[in-house]
């Protein structure tokens, strides 16, 4: 059971979206629409990270070899090249990373 | 904007002693710099582009872009013709440069969508590349574009040079662009005769009416480097505006920018497509950094930093399905 009061963060901006797009644009300038659709894009991606489980950041990290700042290193060293024992693990965890991150970022990326 | 300084200059520029400027008014410009569409007498119908207060460090200043459309309007490119130079902050407060004013659309959502614009879509990528050829057509060494510095004797490996110098100064690791680098590195082209390139050319920053390319704009990134770059930049996913199917800039065909540009080496075209797509990446994230540190406050550089997830799936796909045909 939550001990906070809902309806929680993604519920509150998606509705808040809703009326923004349907109630508020149409009635915009026409000059202000670009910033109200920023507005709405903010608050959807706001939306999906207020609604993703956070925990892919942690057992990412775990598998990660070293910190993200060396296997950034080791990577621009070769260490993960095509060929290397561990080429196929370091490709399918920036995958994994980086599916996570468009999910709240850019999910029509991902096709 | 100080009129009264600006006609006094005007005046001693163009040596009309009763010069007046009848209409000033600032056009939308882009996140660096200011576009004033100026009305001025005899029917003189020009653009003032002057810098904003805050600006990239990495693009060039008002006078570099000067001389660029001055080599590039010498070589027949289609640019706005470029008139006066002022190099005195005094005048404005910033340096400025005036130019012809053209008529078309940029817009690259509107662009992508039109079956017209530019002359239709075949038509219109086959302009683009052949503006392209005429760009390339400029080559170093060039006296009055000095500020280009040395052209690099290799511009692939430049370029991966360059963007890891960009990585070690940002705040975070990113190793997906990384990754993108590395593969880079690893399927580099060999080195090839740099010449001029535009390095901004895509479908927003080209302005096109029905009959056809009308001006190539957006300067201030050019360098020596592959004339491959400038169609890699063109083709590149990220800048079809969601118009995939079209290969050029969302608007046309590859097949058919090809051919109004000439000699194509596709291999190379495609190395730089991956590396546009980091290339890209790396600019989102200097301008969400600069919302993130406070240097400017702003809604559209924040959404920009959002972009770069999405760019390194697409960096990640390239670079398997490249890897996966070697």
């Amino acid at each position: 059971m939550p001990l906070h009061e809902e309806p929680a963060a993604a519920d509150l901006l998606a509705t808040a979206r809703d009326m923004l797009l349907k109630d508020l644009l149409p009635a915009l300038p026409p000059d202000k629409a670009f910033a109200a659709r920023m507005v709405a894009n903010a608050m959807a991606i706001a939306a999906r990270a207020a609604a993703q489980d956070g925990g892919w950041e942690a057992a990412a990290l775990a598998r990660m070899p070293g910190a993200p700042a060396s296997f950034a290193a080791s990577i621009r060293e070769g260490r993960f090249d095509p060929g290397t024992p561990h080429h196929g693990e370091a490709a399918a965890l920036l995958d994994e990373i980086t599916r996570a991150r468009c999910a709240v970022s850019a999910p029509r990326a991902l096709g | 904007m100080d009129e009264a300084r600006l006609t006094a200059w005007l005046r001693d520029a163009t040596g009309d002693a009763s010069l007046v400027v009848e209409g000033a008014s600032l056009l939308s410009g882009g996140a660096i710099q200011q576009n004033w569409a100026l009305d001025v007498s005899g029917g003189r119908a020009w653009v003032l582009r002057t810098d904003n207060a805050a600006t990239l460090a990495v693009s060039h200043g008002r006078a570099q872009e000067y001389a660029l459309l001055r080599a590039a309007f010498a070589a027949g490119v289609t640019v706005p013709e470029p008139l006066f130079l002022c190099e005195e902050a005094s005048v404005l407060g910033a340096p400025f440069f005036v130019m012809r004013r053209v008529a078309g659309t940029a817009a690259g959502h509107r662009v992508v969508r039109s079956e017209t614009l530019g002359g239709g879509r075949e038509a219109c990528v086959r302009a683009l590349g052949h503006e392209l050829s005429r760009i390339h057509t400029i080559r170093p060494p060039r006296a009055d574009l000095g500020f280009l510095g040395t052209a690099p004797d290799d511009p692939c490996a430049a370029f991966i040079a360059e963007q890891r110098t960009a990585l070690d100064r940002q705040r975070l690791p990113r190793p997906v662009l990384e990754w993108g680098l590395r593969h880079l590195e690893r399927t580099a082209p060999p080195p090839i005769l740099p010449v001029l390139v535009h390095n901004d050319f895509r479908t927003g920053n080209i302005m096109l009416d029905e009959t056809g390319v009308t001006a190539v704009l957006d300067w201030e990134f050019s360098c020596w480097s592959d004339p491959h770059a400038d169609l890699g930049w063109l083709c590149a996913k990220c800048w079809r505006f969601g118009n995939d199917a079209q290969e050029a800039g969302g608007i046309g065909s590859r097949a058919a920018l090809y051919e109004g540009y000439g000699a194509v080496d596709d291999a190379r075209v495609r190395w730089w497509e991956v590396a546009a797509h980091i290339r890209w990446a790396s600019i989102a994230v200097d301008q969400a950094e600069r919302h993130i540190s406070g240097v400017e406050h702003n809604l559209e550089l924040a959404l920009t930093g959002h972009m770069v997830p999405g760019l390194e799936w697409e960096i990640l796909r390239m670079v398997e399905t490249r890897d996966a045909a070697a």
